[in-house]
């Protein structure tokens, strides 16, 4: 009885949510917008580490390689191949997921430290790459002046309205499917490998295959937000990839509460994203700021700020 | 003589203030402070850059009496592209800004250009960063670049190389990204075409501090070559020097040249004396004894107790050129196209670079500098005037080839070709055989 109250309470917040997101561009300065599709693509990204963090009990420190690898074939598809940006973006996805699967291969023996130490090393190997590697990816400056085409601005006549929404479907589709995953009896496998993975062995599960899937899920979500990064911005460049860009996820999902990919990537991610452009503008030290909130946070809620919830839930139960 | 130094400082400031309490009269004031966005790294490895700019802009505000009428609103672009873009996005659209005053690093200024392409309500006008294609391939009828291009100060550098000190084989050390490669190429088409007979070039990636294995193969090749052209600029070459005089290179090569940024006052306070000797070219040398140089420097010192360097030299002129050009329209921003009309009939003639003008893609004709590194008076490193190019545009000695220069490809790390023969090749590929004939016939320009 309760539950379902709950849960229509629930659904009844998140509709209000989409209807207030959809009205979004309708409502506000054309400021806004550019920061809610940053929220969105870089909230997928955190959203990509979160749910290994959460599901798998694995920090990976290569978040962003799918990304950027995505992102440069899709550049070099329109700007070097000229091909359509559709087979471009088709390229990359696929191209990205392939790179996924083989260190997928290497890192699912590997936890912990370990499995940290080899995501980091694959990480940089990328970002050394796209920065040397000049004549494809053109080093520091990287591939400029992607465009798509304009048949699909079909929303608005601006084109940051179009961007929006086309980041948003896409976004929704992605959360959906983070949601129903980790829902799911498979979400439960991966919980079960993450608490103990000699017992799920034990009851004849193929933990390695479960790791390598979810592996590939998440980088699965990192090269969308990939997609969507290059379809806003309009290029690609090493700094997407280097280790700072890394930190910068890590630290959302860490401030917005890792144990919950969806809220707690998304809370965080728009703390951060939001400081990094409101602050710098008010004070040179923002960097600083963000420290001390960072810290504060894990302090105070070691579990992040979506932990205030359940505090206050639990708080209130045991009354 | 010191006297007279100082009886003539009394009047200079004397009139200077008179004329300074005239203007305040009649000086037009807007109703609203203007809105000036400024995107410079503040972290990294060229922050420094970052903050000189600003302080150039706000000695340019203090000393023209503004700093009431304008609102500067300053932004951290991390070093990274996309920072580099969002923030021109929430100057813009947030903050509404009139002008913006864009980021220091090739790479930023190469993204900001794409931007601008897409948002032409706002004047745009680079920190440092000297592209070329900003201003050419890319131009944008709202960017104004009150500064350089990489290729700019480089031609007749790459020139005198060749001719007056006479290397002929030149081993290139720089940054692998499209700055340096402007200034190699720019380099490249000085010395190729006026006697010399090859480059060699070493790329490491931005940012790198570590030479030792590069000064190895520096080592292995000194009988090849003549002289080492160092391309880079800031802490690097202060790192560079560092691992130049710990392998004795001064003994192997007779002398090290570099790019605009190699002789400038931010390396030149951090390396030993060895360092003087080390030949550069630039539009701003820290040791023009001109007035207004001298001026500048000396209210640069008082109000930040630090030296001014070329980016500061940019962003006072930068800051200037706003600032007359709103004059110019009483400080009403509401028609864009006459404030860019506006700045872009300036002449500046009092600026510590010397003087310069737009020319009709909107980068500065003005003045390149040979320099070398020596002791100043005050037993400081400076670098001093050897030769003055004057009015060099962006064009350097294609100005009447502006077409087929821009048919050219983009700067690259493989462009243009490296050995004479090819080069030539392909000059007339773009230029004609008849230009290039020519070109052998008078040993260069």
């Amino acid at each position: 009885m309760i539950k379902s109250k709950t849960d229509k309470f629930r659904l009844s917040g998140l509709l209000a949510l989409l209807l207030f997101l959809i009205a979004v561009p309708m409502l506000s300065s054309s400021f806004l917008i550019t920061m809610m599709i940053r929220y969105m693509y870089y909230g997928l990204l955190t959203i990509s580490f979160a749910f290994l963090a959460s599901q798998l009990g694995l920090f990976s420190l290569m978040v962003p390689v799918s990304l950027t690898i995505c992102g440069y074939i899709i550049g070099l598809g329109v700007l070097r191949w000229n091909m359509s940006i559709w087979l471009a973006i088709l390229l990359g996805i696929l191209g990205s997921q392939l790179f996924a699967a083989l260190c997928g291969v290497m890192v699912n023996k590997s936890k912990g430290i370990s499995f940290l130490m080899l995501t980091l090393v694959i990480s940089q190997l990328v970002w050394a790459l796209s920065l040397q590697w000049t004549t494809v990816t053109n080093g520091t400056t990287g591939l400029l002046d992607i465009r798509f085409p304009e048949y699909i601005n079909i929303f608005s006549a601006q084109p940051n309205v179009n961007q929006y929404y086309w980041t948003f479907i896409v976004f929704v589709l992605c959360v959906a499917l983070v949601f129903l995953l980790t829902r799911s009896s498979y979400g439960l496998r991966l919980r079960g490998v993450r608490d103990s993975e000699s017992r799920m062995m034990a009851l004849g599960y193929h933990t390695s295959t479960l790791k390598w899937t979810a592996f590939m899920i998440a980088n699965l979500i990192s090269a969308i937000a990939g997609v969507l990064y290059v379809y806003n911005n309009g290029m690609i460049t090493p700094d997407v990839m280097t280790l700072s860009s890394t930190n910068k996820s890590l630290i959302s999902s860490i401030l917005g509460g890792a144990g919950t990919p969806l809220l707690g990537s998304m809370i965080g991610t728009v703390i951060y994203r939001t400081f990094d452009v409101m602050l710098s503008g008010l004070t040179r030290r923002y960097l600083t700021l963000v420290g001390l909130l960072f810290l504060t946070v894990v302090m105070i809620l070691p579990d992040g700020i979506t932990s205030v919830a359940k505090r206050f839930r639990r708080g209130k139960r045991h009354e | 003589m010191k006297k007279l130094v100082a009886i003539l400082m009394t009047v200079t400031m004397f009139l200077s203030a008179m004329t300074g309490l005239a203007m305040a009269e009649d000086k037009a004031h807007p109703e609203t402070p203007v809105v000036v966005g400024v995107t410079c790294p503040y972290s990294g490895f060229v922050a420094n850059l970052g903050e000189n700019l600003v302080r150039g802009i706000q000695l340019a505000l203090e000393v023209e009496g503004r700093t009431e009428d304008v609102k500067l609103i300053i932004e951290d672009t991390e070093l990274t592209s996309e920072l580099a873009v969002t923030k021109c996005e929430s100057l813009l659209k947030k903050d509404n800004a009139t002008f913006i005053i864009g980021s220091v690093t090739g790479f930023e200024g190469d993204a900001q250009a794409a931007w601008l392409k897409d948002n032409p309500d706002v004047i745009f006008m680079p920190g440092y960063s000297a592209t070329e294609d900003m201003t050419m391939r890319d131009f944008s009828p709202n960017m104004i670049r009150a500064g350089w291009t990489a290729n700019q100060v480089m031609f007749d550098w790459g020139a005198y190389v060749a001719k007056e000190i006479g290397y002929k084989k030149i081993i290139s050390v720089g940054a692998d990204y499209s700055y340096p490669w402007g200034q190699a190429a720019g380099f490249a088409h000085g010395f190729l075409s006026n006697g010399g007979e090859k480059i060699e070039y070493i790329w490491y990636p931005e940012g790198n501090t570590d030479f030792n294995s590069i000064m190895t193969t520096l080592l292995s090749r000194s009988s090849e070559y003549d002289a080492v052209f160092l391309n880079d600029g800031g802490a690097t070459v202060v790192a560079f020097w560092k691992a130049w005089e710990q392998y004795g290179l001064n003994n192997v090569y007779p002398q090290l040249i570099g790019g605009t940024n190699v002789g400038d006052t931010n390396v030149l306070t951090e390396v030993s004396d060895g360092y003087v000797g080390v030949m550069s070219a630039g539009f701003y040398a820290d040791g023009d004894p001109s007035e207004a140089n001298q001026t500048f420097r000396q209210k640069y010192i008082e109000m930040f107790d630090a030296q001014p360097d070329a980016v500061s030299v940019q962003g006072y002129d930068t800051m200037r050129c706003i600032i007359k050009g709103l004059d110019a329209v009483d400080w009403k921003v509401d028609d864009q196209q006459a404030i860019i009309d506006a700045i872009l009939a300036l002449k500046i003639t009092d600026s510590p670079r010397g003087s310069f003008y737009f020319d009709e893609y909107h980068n500065a004709v003005q003045n390149v500098y040979i320099k070398e590194t020596q002791i100043g008076a005050d037993g400081e490193m400076v670098s001093n005037i050897i030769k003055t190019f004057e009015n060099v545009t962006q064009f350097g000695p294609y100005n009447d080839l502006k077409e087929g220069y821009m048919s050219m490809p983009r700067n690259a790390r493989d462009y243009p070709p490296t050995e004479r023969d090819a080069f030539m090749e392909d000059l007339a590929k773009y230029f004609g055989q008849e230009y290039v004939d020519k070109l052998i016939e008078n040993g260069g320009w």
